[in-house]
């Protein structure tokens, strides 16, 4: 999503508004370890402060202090290898859809393919690092005190951006987990089924308000990668003069204007697919699955024969009624 | 165009330059650990008048536009020519240096009135002056000096390219103003209060602990990058990507990028800053491996 | 016994090489400044600092010939030993500087650039960009936080230095200071203190000097006993931008690159300057000086700018003396080129555009060539001995004076870019003296009786609390300093009239007296920037009327002191034997003027508060006086009638000047 092409002015209600958030955000005591903050709100009694310091200052300095510079370059790197990356990868395979449910099947059905291993897949190489990268993020956004208000410069709506993109898209993630997630079954969510994967999907988003939300969380999560891909790329050292950096922020606005395209063309190829076709084409490939593992096909055994070898190439007409392009993706 | 109110008289149309009325609201502070306050002023518009004219009015004046004796405001200033990086403060709720702060321009920006704040990011003294030790306490952090044996002669300095005497003039006309420091979102205030029990010494010691703690800022980065691109100053540029790397570190940057829009210098802070994280990711890398 | 302490005061360019120089000596070093010492008004130099160099040498300049070139330009009134030995330590203190990493402009091979300043014939001046005295400033600024760091030295930052404490020997033997935030006093003991305290530019009320040049510390030491040394010479810059709070320096390459003065015929002409045709404008410069036009030598240009403004009342403002400065005729590319910089600094200061509308610029005070009386110890070579406490020590022993606050380098007029060498050398040079007078034996300073700074404590307490009970006074402060600049700068810059000074020497008593009265409008106790500078004001006024009093008895043209009662115009004649005749009676004029008047002026400050003046002869042993006939109408023939009358007394100075063992 291209923010920086849009005039600064025009997001600063927005931006301004989050001056609000974040100087009160009471994240203080993981802020004072991990960001040095020292006073984040205008009027602190003094003698809290010094005692604050003093309990440090008389101590060893913690690992996390000691590692500062570690953690922060973690922290950066973090949020390109793995979570940008892994957002990458589930927008391109999410917009498969646009190519039909059962393009979509097929890369779902790759994979869990994994079969047992996808859960301790999900957590080192997606969970994990996101928790870190948040955990970082909040405390970054704890000890800071965005000031947009007085200085409107382009590159500090960048910079509160960042800042309130990241908080949405935290608490997007948690809420995409338990709806969608097999783990936030228990919250009565985990509406995703991975042998229905269009179809359940598209239910679950059917909701305006859940299409609202999503578009919201995906222009976010586009946002907070290709605005850090910018600032990584300062952070360590890839572009240093004002000129460099003016051409890759261009690159990054580019690379924000053709993910936010995948990723909002997924959303609206969720909710435009045809639920009960869908299902019909997924239950096929569910059949021939199970034939080809030497398992009893469910549902109707005859249909599936014909159709599954080339789901992708030979879009069936039911999904050519519901006006997706099939092409392009 | 200049719009100023005008004392009284409104019938006569040609109003006197003199009899011109520049309001003034300035936000006070008897000393630190006190409640602030606005007082307002109308200070008699003089042409070419800039934000310290105003306050040398104000303290000739001693009182304030109700008529009440006030004391006079407190600030910083020395040169007035923008060299010396006194007179830093909030004007219009920007940091900026008050030398330069035409009323003219100001009052294009807001005819109503002339807003004085202190700067946000350092403790209060009184009124418009700040503590700003913690500014200088970075350039010794950063070990921003050449560390020459000593000042007997050795003949002369290194030669120097006339390319890298433009790259290291802008850095090294740094006047330790503070603006790039108040606009920074990452730079946050750190006032520690001295105890009654606590020597001068010890609170100094501490004090600096504290400063050492926060976010070293653009400014002591950019320093240290001078010196670590000097023949001599970078025998010891380990030494300055230790300290820019430790706690309070280049690693708290923002990429607000404020440092460099407010910059009364126009020093490229950014690319200072950049230029420190390749060296950092650089030596970090080297020290992983030779270790 | 104890370790040695020296305490030094004021951290420009001056107090901070000592205190380098000091520090690395092994002493500690207590350094008092009124504000951070970065932020001191060394950094305003822009031009750039002397020094033979190595291209200059080629040309067949030598350290001879800058000694020469500086002690012609202050118009002989330097003792001439310490001149040799600044000027025979120039090279040595740029390639300290360079070492420093002062980031000076480069040549293509990667050496130090130099240019050509005024009163030379060579590119004698280094330069970093057009900010050379911030950056020799910061150079320095960072050795003494490298030292500080390392413990030998202590910033007492915010402290205003308020006497000197001497102990019934007249010996100084520390200070008294205070805390400008907290308001406390402290006693300093040291067993030197050395002023380096700059320039007095606010007795001018506005000037192109800081806020902190308010020549207070020396006036404090002055009325402590200290001599003071030829006050009456004061550099008046000749295009100054006038400010409300300030004039800032205009710089003469903006004549140099065609820049045109002139004011309106009519007083006061309420036109925009860009509609007054050519006719009814006056480029008096022009008019006056068709040979040299515009580019007339800086004290001409000087005179007639304030000669047209308050003489002929020709202003173009009538609040505000000033003249227009014109560029506008130039094109827009060639002054972006060649004059950016300059530009900008006028546009910022101005909010008006240069390359438009024409430039209002004034003549404004710049530099003290005057300051506190120093001694010397001259060495068998004609220089100074190194290491020898009597350096730059003033009458006070132990009580030391370096930089601007000094009176001993400059003479009648301070060539340009001499100033920041002057500093950055006698910060150096004096400190293994210091060092010595330090450890001179008997006791330290930390083992003299508490009783001595109690005394002089409870003084300064007495004084400051006095001003804060003073409550039922009609003066005001800021009014009152308004009041003697502007009488100060009317009296005695550029033109010099005995009933003049004499009027404003009383006139000065009478402020004094006034300043008695003096109703603080803040009678706090913590910042209080109202009573420090009341206090400033009151020191103010012996220095006014030490520059008064000087200037009114010096009855002759000296440098930058012009007195037109005095002064000796060129030949009238055409006929070449009257010439002649004119020539010789010049020469006479001359010769009787130099026996008068070459003499530095001490002033001493009495019991009774009025300015004693005295004179001191002065030792110009390696360089005997010669009339500046610089832009002299018939200044050949007076040339040439000199030099056969020095003929005569060659072989006397010839005698000198291998005995000094110096070559010609």
């Amino acid at each position: 999503m291209a923010v920086a092409a849009v005039s600064p002015k025009s997001i600063l209600p927005l931006a301004c508004g989050f001056d609000f958030i974040a100087a009160r955000c009471s994240f203080s005591r993981l802020a004072a370890v991990l960001c040095s903050r020292h006073v984040a709100v205008d009027r602190i009694d003094p003698s809290t402060i010094t005692r604050l310091f003093v309990s440090e200052s008389e101590s060893n300095p913690s690992f996390v202090t000691r590692n500062q510079f570690l953690i922060y370059r973690l922290f950066s790197l973090s949020g390109l290898v793995p979570v940008g990356a892994f957002l990458v990868v589930h927008l391109l395979t999410n917009a498969s859809v646009l190519a039909g449910p059962g393009a979509f099947q097929s890369r779902v059905d790759l994979i869990h393919s994994l079969g047992p291993l996808l859960v301790p897949i999900e957590w080192v190489f997606i969970f994990l690092p996101m928790l870190f990268h948040a955990t970082v993020g909040f405390a970054i956004i704890a000890g800071g005190l965005p000031n947009v208000g007085s200085y409107p410069y382009a590159g500090n709506v960048r910079y509160t951006l960042q800042r309130a993109t990241g908080m949405i898209v935290f608490a997007f993630i948690i809420w995409h987990l338990i709806q969608l997630h097999w783990m936030g079954a228990a919250l009565g969510g985990g509406q995703f089924d991975p042998h229905h994967a269009s179809s359940s999907a598209a239910v679950a988003l059917q909701p305006a308000i859940v299409g609202i939300l999503y578009a919201v969380g995906i222009v976010s999560a586009v946002f907070h990668l290709s605005n850090g891909l910018w600032t990584l790329g300062i952070t360590w050292g890839l572009w240093t003069s004002p000129a460099a950096m003016r051409r890759a922020s261009w690159v990054s606005i580019v690379v924000g204007v053709l993910l936010g395209g995948v990723g909002l063309g997924a959303l609206v190829g969720m909710r435009n697919v045809n639920v009960e076709d869908a299902k019909v084409i997924e239950d096929r490939m569910e059949g021939v699955k199970r034939m080809l593992e030497g398992q009893p096909a469910a549902g109707s055994p005859a249909a599936g024969v014909r159709a599954a070898p080339q789901p992708i190439s030979n879009p069936s007409p039911a999904a050519s009624t519901t006006g997706v392009s099939t092409t392009g993706i | 165009m200049i719009q100023i109110a005008e004392k009284s008289d409104a019938a006569s149309a040609g109003a006197k330059e003199s009899d011109r009325i520049v309001r003034v609201r300035v936000l006070r502070q008897d000393a630190p650990g006190q409640e602030s306050y606005w007082e307002r002023h109308a200070v008699p518009y003089e042409p070419t008048m800039n934000v310290i004219s105003i306050l040398q009015r104000i303290a000739a004046m001693a009182q304030s536009q109700d008529g009440r004796h006030v004391a006079p405001v407190a600030w910083d200033c020395n040169c007035l020519e923008e060299v010396c990086g006194s007179c830093t403060m909030l004007v219009n709720g920007r940091t900026r240096m008050a030398c330069t702060a035409l009323v003219d321009k100001l009052l294009e920006e807001n005819p109503e009135e002339i807003e004085l704040k202190p700067m946000s990011k350092f403790p209060v003294v009184r009124d418009l002056v700040v503590d700003r030790q913690r500014v200088f306490r970075a350039l010794e952090r950063v070990k921003a000096w050449v560390p020459v044996d000593g000042s007997y002669d050795h003949g002369s300095g290194p030669r120097i390219s006339p390319d890298e005497q433009e790259e290291a003039y802008p850095l090294s006309t740094c006047m330790s103003c503070g603006c790039c420091l108040e606009a920074c979102p990452q730079y946050t205030k750190s006032e520690v209060v001295q105890r009654d029990d606590e020597s001068a010494e010890d609170f100094d010691k501490r004090r600096k602990a504290a400063f050492d703690r926060g976010f070293i800022g653009a400014h002591a980065i950019s320093q240290a990058m001078l010196f670590n691109s000097h023949p001599t100053g970078k025998m010891i540029a380990d030494e300055r990507l230790k300290a820019i790397t430790s706690q309070g570190g280049i690693q708290m940057c923002g990429n607000a990028q404020n440092c460099v829009a407010v910059c009364p210098k126009h020093i490229p802070l950014t690319r200072s800053i950049a230029r420190a994280g390749r060296a950092a990711t650089v030596w970090a890398i080297k020290k992983l491996f030779d270790r | 016994m104890a370790q040695p302490r020296v305490l030094v005061i004021g951290g420009g360019l001056a107090g901070l090489s000592a205190t380098m120089r000091l520090a690395e000596l092994g002493i500690h070093v207590d350094l008092v400044s009124l504000v951070p010492v970065k932020r001191s008004h060394s950094v305003c130099a822009q031009g750039g600092i002397n020094s033979v160099n190595a291209l200059t040498r080629q040309e067949g300049d030598s350290e001879w010939k800058h000694f020469d070139d500086t002690v012609y330009g202050g118009d002989f009134l330097q003792h001439q030993p310490p001149v040799k030995e600044m000027t025979d330590w120039g090279p040595r203190i740029i390639d300290l500087m360079d070492r420093l990493g002062v980031p000076f402009n480069r040549t293509p091979e990667g050496y130090r650039d130099q240019r050509r300043f005024g009163g030379t014939l060579y590119k004698r001046t280094s330069f970093a960009g057009s900010t050379t005295g911030q950056q020799l400033l910061y150079a320095l600024d960072e050795q003494v936080r490298r030292f500080e760091v390392d413990g030998k030295v202590k910033k007492w930052e915010f402290w205003d230095f308020l006497q000197p404490v001497l102990d019934e020997s007249g010996r100084c033997r520390g200070a008294v200071c205070q805390d400008l935030v907290t308001m406390q006093f402290r006693a300093f003991p040291a067993d030197a203190v050395i002023l380096a305290t700059g320039g007095c530019g606010l007795v001018y009320g506005r000037s192109t000097m800081s806020m902190v040049c308010t020549g207070s510390a020396i006036s404090r030491a002055y009325q402590s006993g200290a001599w003071y040394g030829n006050g009456e010479f004061i550099q008046v810059h000749p295009t100054a931008i006038p400010g409300a709070d300030k004039l800032r320096l205009m710089s003469e390459s903006a004549r140099g690159e065609g820049g045109r003065v002139w004011v309106p015929r009519t007083p006061h002409d309420p036109r925009d300057p860009r509609d007054i045709p050519e006719a009814e404008r006056s480029y008096f410069l022009e008019e006056r000086y068709p040979k040299y036009g515009n580019l007339v030598p800086r004290d001409i240009a000087t005179r007639e700018i304030f000669d047209i403004c308050t003489t002929d009342g020709l202003s173009v403002e009538k609040d505000q003396l000033c003249v227009y400065l014109d560029l506008t005729h130039l094109s827009r590319e060639m002054l972006d080129r060649k004059l950016g910089g300059i530009l900008e600094i006028y546009e910022k200061f101005q909010g008006v555009d240069p390359r438009v509308v024409p430039m209002k610029i004034f003549p404004a005070v710049h530099y003290s060539m005057g300051g506190l009386w120093v001694d010397y110890q001259k060495s068998g070579a004609g220089g100074l001995e190194p290491g020898s406490p009597r350096n730059q020590q003033t009458n006070i022993p132990s009580l030391y004076a370096i930089g601007e606050c000094d009176y001993q380098y400059h003479g009648a007029n301070r060539l340009g870019a001499n100033s920041l060498l002057s500093c950055i050398f006698s910060g150096l040079f004096c400190a293994p003296g210091v060092v010595a007078s330090a450890n001179g034996g008997g006791k330290t300073a930390a083992e003299e009786s508490s009783r001595l700074f109690d005394t002089a404590m409870r003084r300064q307490e007495e004084r400051h609390e006095a001003l804060l009970a003073r409550r039922a006074g009609d003066e005001n402060p800021y009014a009152l300093h308004q009041e003697l600049g502007t009488l100060m700068t009317r009296t005695a810059t550029v033109v010099r009239r005995n009933e003049q000074l004499a009027a404003a020497y009383g006139e000065v008593c009478t402020l004094e007296d006034r300043w008695q009265r003096c109703a603080l409008s803040d009678t706090g106790n913590w910042t209080n920037q109202n009573v420090v500078f009341t206090k400033a004001l009151g020191d103010m006024f012996p220095i006014a009327k030490l520059i008064l009093k000087g200037a009114l008895q010096r009855d002759e043209c000296r440098g930058a002191h012009y007195k037109p009662s005095t002064a000796m115009p060129g030949i009238a004649a055409t006929e070449p034997g009257e010439q002649r005749r004119e020539a010789e009676q010049w020469c006479d004029r001359f010769e009787m003027n130099t026996r008068r008047w070459l003499k530095s002026t001490i002033a001493k400050h009495g019991s009774d508060g009025h300015t004693q003046i005295s004179y001191e002869d002065i030792d110009t042993s390696l360089l005997p006086p010669r009339p500046r006939l610089y832009g002299l109408v018939g200044g050949d023939v007076i040339e040439e009638v000199w030099k056969e009358r020095q003929k005569k007394a060659d072989a006397i100075h010839a005698q000198a000047i291998t005995s000094g063992g110096l070559s010609p």
